[in-house]
């Protein structure tokens, strides 16, 4: 059950899209997400749907994978797509009771719900095809310009790559001391919602400690070996952008123009909401 | 109630491509009252086998036998096999979470539904047997010595009352009178208890010294079983699995190499002073 969050989960194979610079990567997820925003008709949203297709296909880790990270905004996506469908005014095509399906609802419903879709599936992507440390460099060199404003970019980037890889450790953590608790006859599936929630302190509490503890280790660790912040510390494999990151660059720029371009023309039957 | 274990195989990791084979075609049978120590190095596929054995995992195909029963069974009840065969988990002293010790060992028994007094007498009764005295009862466990945190681990695990005791890497840092310390409680409970112990470990010389019976495991595998004087003759070919023998094995091989007329057999200290002794005259 824990295995199955995908969100920042490295999917290791070799591929285009991995070798890329984080740095076009998340700016390429970003630029994505962004234009899904734009789109007025659902000639956009095709186009949106295509680009992320061929990116998958590039990046050669299996769809199911994608699926996966679904899974936790199933809920999330229910209740949009159903507060859409029903409380949208407009021309009735279903009614039943004090409930309308309108026409401009189904639109809105289903537009919000690929908007939803693509976007996790689109972030996915990238922490499928990045690893988190190369994800944080890319961030952290991205950046570094907000340096100016006096942010602490550096600090922020390792307190965010310590998070992340922090989360397998835990993970396992987490397995192994429900596995120990199970073996001593606790029970974290059946029962009500307070039983359940109460078989979770025999988990938590050792977990809490033990997150302390490394912690506690790691710092100490950093300190034996003199961190002291970013001030004139070097990488020892620095990012360099090669011919292929600007190749990908401008299919990204042409994708978000002409996208943008195509989803916002005025097509009668094929537009999202309320059109004025 | 003995284990019998048939052509388990267990993959993690199917549906990735980084899929790793850690159990292939495990056949065993673990009878009543052995005390059999299982080692093998780090990803030989000791601490996944052991996890089977009481249903935490399940395997990728094959079965097991606990009382004649298959425990992949429809309906089959994990939490009572999970009561007959304690697994004492690898740094035990890390699931520990109660406001004091006692509680703490009650946790288990309280989880089979018994009674309040029949869960503090259990509890009462493993404290005593790993020697933790009356005084620590109502302390926290966060404050014991390691070695305390660690008997106090294993006390939860016996306050289950198991027939089957498996304990992954009891004596893992812990200092050589802690090792002894949880080793001889251990043995204790095999000859007084009654009760059939698994052993996993890497240490040579604790195994040596206190099972019956050795399982080497290698690549998910069983590659040796049998006695330790058995599965010591082969000590060439453990090393080529990257595990050593007991340091007396290798005095003996050598004094016998070099023309004294000693038991290569010895795998304790004792059996190679007296056998070194009786060389020489």
């Amino acid at each position: 059950m824990l295995r199955d969050i995908t969100l920042g989960q490295y999917y290791q194979t070799d591929s285009v899209i991995h070798r890329l610079d984080p740095r076009v990567k998340l700016a390429g997820t970003l630029v994505y997400v962004i234009t899904l925003f734009f789109y007025k008709n659902f000639v956009g949203y095709a186009l949106a749907i295509l680009f992320l297709a061929l990116v998958i296909r590039l990046s050669k880790v299996p769809f199911k994978f994608m699926v996966r990270g679904m899974k936790s905004i199933l809920f999330l996506l229910m209740i949009t797509v159903l507060f859409n469908l029903f409380l949208t005014p407009g021309t009735p095509v279903v009614s039943f009771w004090k409930l309308h399906i309108t026409q401009e609802g189904t639109a809105l419903a289903v537009s919000m719900a690929l908007r939803l879709t693509l976007l996790v599936i689109g972030s996915s992507l990238m922490t499928l095809t990045t690893t988190p440390n190369n994800l944080t460099d890319g961030m952290e060199k991205g950046m570094g310009f907000l340096r100016i404003f006096k942010v602490p970019v550096h600090d922020v980037a390792m307190m965010m790559s310590i998070a992340l890889r922090f989360i397998p450790i835990l993970l396992e953590e987490t397995d192994k001391i429900m596995k120990a608790q199970m073996a001593r006859g606790a029970d974290f599936e059946s029962g009500n919602l307070i039983k359940r929630a109460k078989a979770l302190v025999p988990l938590l509490v050792p977990l809490f400690v033990s997150a302390f503890r490394r912690a506690n280790d790691l710092a100490m660790a950093m300190e034996a070996r003199c961190y002291r912040g970013g001030d004139g510390r070097t990488k020892m494999k620095p990012l360099k952008y090669k011919g292929r990151d600007f190749t990908a660059y401008a299919i990204l720029l042409f994708f978000m123009v002409f996208s943008i371009w195509a989803g916002r023309l005025r097509l009668p039957m094929l537009m999202v909401g309320i059109v004025q | 109630m003995p284990i019998q274990i048939e052509h388990l195989t267990h993959i993690y990791g199917d549906d990735t491509t980084l899929a790793v084979k850690a159990l292939d075609d495990i056949n065993l049978t673990i009878s009543d009252g052995e005390f059999i120590g299982l080692i093998g190095h780090t990803g030989s596929g000791k601490s996944t086998l052991v996890q089977h054995l009481n249903g935490l995992l399940k395997a990728s195909s094959g079965s097991i036998l606990f009382d004649g029963q298959n425990i992949y069974d429809k309906g089959y009840d994990l939490k009572a096999l999970r009561s007959q065969v304690g697994l004492v988990f690898q740094y035990p002293e890390h699931q520990l979470f109660e406001i004091d010790v006692f509680s703490d060992v009650c946790f288990g028994p309280k989880n089979l539904g018994l009674s309040e007094e029949e869960v503090k007498e259990r509890a009462t009764k493993a404290l005593e047997s790993v020697g933790i005295p009356k005084e620590l009862y109502n302390q926290s466990p966060f404050d014991l010595s390691g070695g305390q945190k660690r008997r106090v681990a294993i006390a939860g695990v016996l306050a289950m009352d198991p027939k089957v005791l498996i304990l992954d890497e009891p004596t893992a840092g812990l200092d050589p009178q802690g090792r002894e310390e949880i080793l001889d409680l251990i043995k204790g409970l095999q000859t007084k208890s009654h009760m059939t112990i698994l052993l996993v470990s890497h240490s040579m010389e604790d195994v040596a010294e206190y099972v019956d019976r050795i399982l080497v495991m290698n690549h998910g595998r069983v590659v040796y079983d049998g006695t330790p004087k058995e599965v010591f003759a082969h000590y060439k070919e453990l090393e080529d699995i990257g595990l050593a023998c007991p340091q007396v094995t290798y005095v003996c091989h050598d004094l016998h190499d070099a023309g004294f007329d000693v038991d290569l057999t010895a795998t304790t200290v004792d059996e190679a002073k007296e056998s070194i002794l009786r060389a020489l005259g």
